[in-house]
């Protein structure tokens, strides 16, 4: 794993989200079970007991549950970028699956690639950045304008 | 006669080659010449990568000091001062800015740099006065190190 033949990006927020109102990135979560398998029990405990609690604390995301009959039972979570991400939920308790459900809501649905500074600013310079000129005296000295001529 | 031997000489091969290559060239696709499509050489030169990546994560932790090192006694002798001398007089006035920082200060804000230099000169010479002056007036203000509790 190079970083040259891996993908990176900069440290992003989705149109400045925090900044002036947040906005959940979590478009739509499905979860995926099956009604009859071993695999799926942390699931139906989960849809039991917090699946509405969670459909209630987050408002601007939609929770669609599915049971068909898979053998592994997943989450699919759609962000308002586009990105997809699906998690396997196989043999997870529901307290587990509801942690899972609050970190794909936090996140923010950009790639999860390698991040190449951990800070990002739109000013990096508040004094002026140093150029070969700033700590120098000047040459010439203040420009006024030419007296001798006139006279 | 039928001829039944024929259909026992058919081997059914593994059906994921291309994958498992593909997997492979995808770290070589950056690389130059024949090594960003050849499996035969691009498996070399992956490998070589791969271990140049692990012994380059500690050589970069060096080079990055060294390159802030450098910034900071280039900085530092604009203003007449020296590397070591710089370092040293800040550590003794119990600032404690690490070199990446002072770095970026260096370069992003060289007004504040300019104070650093002027604080760690003061130092110095406090420094001397204790040394060779007998210690009768005090030191001065920048050598009394408050320690916060």
């Amino acid at each position: 794993m190079t970083a040259r033949a891996t993908p990176s990006r900069f440290l992003k927020s989705v149109l400045q989200n925090g900044v002036g109102r947040y906005v959940c990135q979590l478009k739509r979560v499905s979860i995926i079970f099956s009604k009859n398998a071993q695999s799926s029990l942390g699931v139906r405990d989960f849809i039991e007991e917090g699946v509405v609690d969670y459909a209630k604390k987050n408002p601007g995301t939609v929770v669609y549950v599915s049971p068909q009959s898979c053998r592994i039972p997943k989450i699919v979570a759609e962000y308002l970028n586009g990105n997809v991400r699906e998690e396997i939920i196989t043999s997870k308790t529901s307290p587990q699956i509801s942690e899972l459900l609050t970190k794909l809501t936090d996140q923010s649905g950009l790639d999860i690639i390698r991040i190449r500074k951990p800070f990002y600013t739109n000013n990096p310079s508040i004094q002026g950045q140093w150029h070969p000129f700033t700590n120098r005296p000047l040459s010439i000295g203040p420009i006024r304008p030419q007296k001798e001529s006139a006279e | 006669m039928v001829f039944l031997t024929l259909s026992c000489w058919i081997r059914s091969r593994g059906p994921d080659r291309y994958w498992k290559v593909q997997e492979l060239l995808k770290h070589a696709r950056h690389f130059r010449g024949r090594k960003n499509r050849c499996y035969k050489l691009a498996v070399r030169a992956v490998r070589r990568a791969f271990v140049y990546a692990t012994k380059s994560r500690r050589l970069k932790k060096r080079n990055m000091r060294t390159l802030w090192i450098t910034r900071i006694a280039a900085a530092s002798r604009e203003h007449g001062m020296k590397y070591p001398i710089l370092m040293h007089n800040l550590m003794k006035s119990s600032v404690q800015l690490n070199r990446r920082v002072v770095s970026e200060l260096a370069v992003t804000e060289p007004r504040t740099f300019l104070s650093l230099t002027k604080l760690a000169k003061a130092r110095q010479q406090e420094g001397f006065c204790a040394a060779l002056g007998d210690g009768k007036e005090p030191p001065g203000v920048f050598s009394r190190v408050v320690l916060l509790q």
